[in-house]
């Protein structure tokens, strides 16, 4: 486990830690950790590990109880609430295990929203969400309402609305874990794909098999701390 | 009782949604104190002088005697005269002339009594205290940014040496037995130099209801008593009709606001009750899959709501009871009664009622829930139902708004009930806003036109301090002093008497100018103002009593010739009775001295009216019968309607803003997951705030839009059934008070509450952590 961050970090925990309950057990317990630019790293633990609130904290969702959060060179942790949204929506892209897709917008619209919030024109937005919705094989359905598709279709449009705004850090919370095996392995591979082309990883999930498979490193989470970190061998 | 333990067991968890819980109880607690006042205000409204007549013990007689001519024993002995329940007194009395700051105050009937409290006219204290020594008076009334307050001062001129008498209290006689009282040993010091002693009884009989017992109540006392001692009398029927007319002008937009006020409370507790109960289905299907009977269901969600409901109908109450204080004491002094109070059936329907039907509108979601399979209650508790309002969204997407915008505008859609119940609250706030304006502008111009405010700033009249009528070298040394000030206008002396038309019964009060009176702004609700010899212009009350109408020729008989007039206007006077004005050439044989009432003056730009006044004064001298004194306010009725309008409608748009408070809250929690999604994709605070704010914002300029002609209606419908009351034509100048502009401003006020309502909410929504919303499912 490295302890120090270097100029090519594009993730750097030091010394995390997160209580949700004034005197009651730390969710995360002085974690320190950080990412390479362009690296897959898988966080991996069981049920109530903290791996999801460590997930929270690098995307900026929450604050640690102590410690510093820095991302693509910016401490994130001591942002206010704004700031932390503009932060969010210009440099992470967030996948989740249910998709999160908003239900009365269709798909395209789904994907055009953190552009469109970024500041990004509805015109300048959709050449860049057409470009993904085809990258990703699901054009076909941009008018479509996500009730309408299926389960991979659907993360396959989460993954589009994630990577709209070209994000520094894609962040997916167990992007497989609603899909079925087949489907689970087809988005595996495309984001093998991206990280392939260059995209920095942070996959959450508490399958070895997923993380084995498509990490370059796994860091283990038990109890809110790491437990260890291994180098996986992405097939 | 495992029955009910399963229920209790399942309900237990309201503590844990205490948002849910609080926002129920304060829907409820607004609701009942809106509906208890609502209810308090229709019952003030209902007979208000009868009903403070019975609790005051108002006096069905009140007999003024010359003590020089009846003992003490006499009178004592009245009141065990045949038909007589009650009597009080004699308390003496004097009548002063006062001024206030140097400006004639005019002349009051000052008894001496120890207390306002009495088995007959018990008085109502309204300010300050009881007179507890010498030179100090309790007003009849109540307190008036217009006249003398609680430790003004008033000084008695018609005394032989000059007596000062602080004002210490206001008090409120049903029938007008004084204009005030002191300690009955200042009446003697009080008495005008000459002038006879004089005291007054109250008598209460078995039979006093109309005219005819009245008199025979009164020769009743008056046979009892010695020749001479009855030196004036006052029926209760004449203070009743006193009061009654501004009261009965009152009842129209009094019930508006009444009912605007009821109709809101049962809209949004049906809004905050249904919207709670689906809000729980997702929650009943778990407990039906875990065993619940639909029965069970039923009760538990009834109780879940009725806990609530119970605990807001009862603070409520309390609220309502405590809003109505102030709301009632305005009403009181309009009404002309001391007090008025919530009845006890208010306060035990308001709540009792809002509680029903917050149980019922609850029965029929909680029935439907019953009802439904456990896998579809669960799908049912997901909000919004799927398919509603997603065209809105690609619609709002492509209009080029910003985002946040573009999804605050649609959203209403996906709830499209609950958008119009709240659209419904928002118009009767809006609406009750703009109709208090235009009905507080409306009232400003009756009273402007009845008192002539607006235009006559300063009165020569005179001021009763000598009792012979002025010389007419009196009078025109008065129109000299007006002609020759610099800051003069336009003057006019006005000449009235009561004059007999033909065909009318009862006698016609005529005013009669000497000079140009079209400055002095009469409303015109037909015709014109007159402006040719021969021409005369009438009040509705002269229209409706002669059965003539413009155009007509009547015959005026001024005493001293038959006159042949021709009615070429309808003027907007509604008190007095029949009225008519003309020029003094026109009716001919009113200008003499007698007659000749006052001079009403119009003063040069920036000219200041009591400065005026005083140089007038000044030149008139202090042996003068003419006194000049500044004219600068309207009617009290106006001036407490207009309080009373802007109280109404202030508390009606706050109940409207917490209904969209309410509406909100519950669309947050619905879309709390959503605001998650917003969030983790980046939507920043600010921007929460708008898309929030944009919730509402569709529905109020909807309901602005329907607002707008709704109180032109409601205004043009209320000032005429005000007019019909008064036995009154209503000018189109009154009814016309929004302009296009005016009335597009007075639209923002849909915005302005719902923006108000939703500001609350939408700050906690963009507070809420991102990572709370996506947890909470």
């Amino acid at each position: 486990m490295r302890q120090q961050s270097v100029s090519s970090d594009l993730i750097w925990l030091d010394h995390v830690t997160k209580t949700y309950e004034s005197g009651g057990p730390p969710a995360v317990a002085d974690v320190s950790i950080s990412v390479a630019a362009g690296e897959v790293v898988a966080i991996m633990g069981p049920s109530g590990s903290g791996k999801s609130t460590l997930l929270n904290l690098i995307a900026g969702l929450d604050r640690p109880t102590s410690g510093t959060v820095t991302v693509a060179g910016r401490r994130i942790d001591s942002l206010g609430e704004s700031a932390r949204a503009r932060f969010r929506a210009q440099h992470i892209g967030i996948v989740f295990q249910f998709f999160n897709l908003l239900d009365d917008l269709t798909v395209e619209d789904n994907v055009l929203l953190p552009a469109q919030l970024a500041g990004a024109s509805r015109r300048q937005a959709r050449v860049r969400a057409r470009e993904l919705l085809e990258q990703l094989g699901i054009q076909d359905f941009r008018d479509t309402y996500p009730a309408r598709l299926s389960g991979g279709q659907r993360q396959r449009v989460a993954i589009a609305r994630a990577l709209v705004n070209r994000p520094e850090l894609l962040l997916a919370d167990e992007p497989t874990g609603a899909l079925d095996t087949a489907t689970g392995q087809e988005i595996g591979r495309l984001l093998r794909d991206m990280n392939n082309a260059g995209q920095t990883l942070v996959l959450i999930t508490h399958d070895p098999l997923l993380a084995q498979r498509y990490a370059a490193r796994t860091v283990r989470v038990v109890d809110g701390r790491v437990a260890g970190t291994n180098a996986g061998v992405p097939a | 009782m495992r029955w009910f333990g399963a229920i209790r067991t399942a309900t237990r968890s309201a503590k844990r949604h205490k948002a849910q819980v609080v926002a129920l109880a304060l829907v409820m607690m607004i609701a009942t104190a809106s509906a208890t006042l609502g209810l308090a205000l229709l019952a003030a409204n209902d007979a208000p002088y009868q009903h403070a007549f019975a609790a005051q013990h108002g006096a069905d007689l009140s007999v003024t005697v010359n003590p020089a001519s009846v003992s003490s024993q006499e009178l004592a002995a009245t009141s065990t005269l045949s038909g007589v329940t009650a009597a009080a007194g004699p308390f003496s009395e004097a009548s002063v002339q006062t001024d206030f700051q140097g400006q004639p105050f005019g002349q009051l009937t000052l008894a001496g009594r120890v207390s306002p409290s009495g088995s007959i006219d018990n008085l109502v204290l309204n300010a300050g205290h009881w007179p507890d020594g010498a030179d100090q008076v309790v007003l009849n009334g109540s307190p008036s940014p217009d006249n003398p307050g609680v430790g003004d001062t008033l000084s008695v001129t018609s005394t032989s040496r000059p007596l000062n008498l602080k004002i210490v209290g206001f008090a409120n006689s049903i029938t007008n037995t004084a204009d005030g009282w002191v300690i009955p040993r200042q009446v003697s010091a009080l008495q005008s130099p000459g002038a006879p002693a004089s005291g007054e009884m109250l008598y209460s009989f078995t039979h006093a209801a109309t005219d005819a017992q009245i008199r025979a109540d009164m020769a009743t006392i008056s046979s009892a008593l010695p020749p001479g001692a009855v030196t004036g009398t006052g029926s209760w029927l004449t203070a009743e009709n006193d009061a009654a007319g501004n009261g009965a002008i009152m009842e129209p937009f009094v019930i508006a606001f009444a009912l605007i006020g009821l109709g809101m409370a049962v809209l949004i507790v049906g809004n905050v009750v249904s919207g709670a109960v689906i809000a729980g289905y997702h929650r009943i299907g778990v407990l039906k899959s875990i065993g619940l009977t639909p029965a069970q269901v039923v009760v538990a969600y009834l109780r879940r709501i009725g806990g609530p409901a119970l605990v807001g109908c009862l603070l409520g109450v309390a609220a309502g009871n405590a809003l109505a204080l102030t709301v009632l004491h305005i009403s009181a002094n309009a009404y002309g009664v001391g007090s008025q109070h919530v009845p006890v059936w208010a306060s035990v329907a308001a709540p009792a009622g809002l509680l029903l039907i917050a149980m019922a509108t609850a029965f029929g979601p909680a029935l439907r829930a019953g009802r439904l399979s456990a896998v579809q209650a669960i799908a049912a508790g997901r909000a919004p139902a799927t398919g509603r309002g997603y065209a809105m969204h690609r619609l709002a997407a492509r209009l080029g708004l910003p985002r946040p915008v573009g999804i605050g505008l649609a959203a209403p859609f996906a709830r499209p009930a609950r958008t119009v119940v709240t659209l419904a609250a928002i118009t009767f706030g809006a609406t009750a806003v703009i109709f208090a304006v235009g009905l507080t502008t409306s009232l400003s111009r009756a009273s402007a036109s009845q008192t002539l405010s607006d235009t006559v700033q300063v009165q020569v009249s005179q001021t009763g301090s000598t009792t012979a009528a002025p010389t007419a070298a009196q009078n025109a040394a008065a129109t000299t002093a007006l002609r020759t000030q610099p800051g003069t206008l336009h003057y006019v002396a006005v000449y009235s008497q009561g004059v007999q038309v033909p065909g009318v019964t009862g006698s016609v009060n005529i005013s009669a100018y000497d000079g140009d009176s079209s400055w002095l702004g009469y409303a015109l609700i037909a015709g014109h103002w007159y402006s040719a010899p021969g021409e005369v212009v009438v009040n509705t009350a002269f229209l409706n009593t002669s059965g003539l109408a413009v155009g007509d020729v009547a015959t005026v008989n001024t005493g001293t010739a038959q006159v042949h007039v021709r009615i070429v206007g309808e003027v907007f006077q509604p008190n007095g009775g029949a009225r008519m004005y003309g020029s003094t050439s026109t009716l001919t044989g009113l200008a003499t001295a007698q007659n000749l009432e006052e001079f009403d003056a119009a003063l040069q730009p920036g000219t200041d009216g009591s400065n005026y006044a005083q140089t007038v004064n000044s030149a008139l001298g202090s042996h003068s019968p003419w006194g000049a004194s500044s004219h600068t306010h309207g009617g009290k009725f106006y001036t407490i309607a207009s309080a009373l309008i802007g109280l109404l409608a202030f508390m009606v748009a706050i109940v409207a803003g917490l209904g969209v408070l309410n509406t909100v809250l519950m669309t947050t929690r619905d879309r709390v997951h959503d605001l998650g999604i917003y969030k983790a994709l980046g939507m920043r605070p600010g921007q929460v705030i708008t898309m929030v704010i944009c919730w509402i914002a569709g529905p109020a300029v909807v309901a602005g839009a329907i607002a707008a002609p709704a109180a032109i209606a409601l205004n043009t419908a209320t000032l005429h059934a005000m007019g019909n009351t008064a036995h009154t034509g209503v000018p189109a100048s009154f009814t016309q008070v929004f302009s296009p502009t005016r009335l597009a401003l007075l639209s923002l006020a849909a915005l302005i509450i719902a923006v108000a309502g939703a500001l609350l909410p939408a700050s906690w929504a963009a507070r809420s952590q991102p990572v709370t919303a996506l947890r909470t499912e």
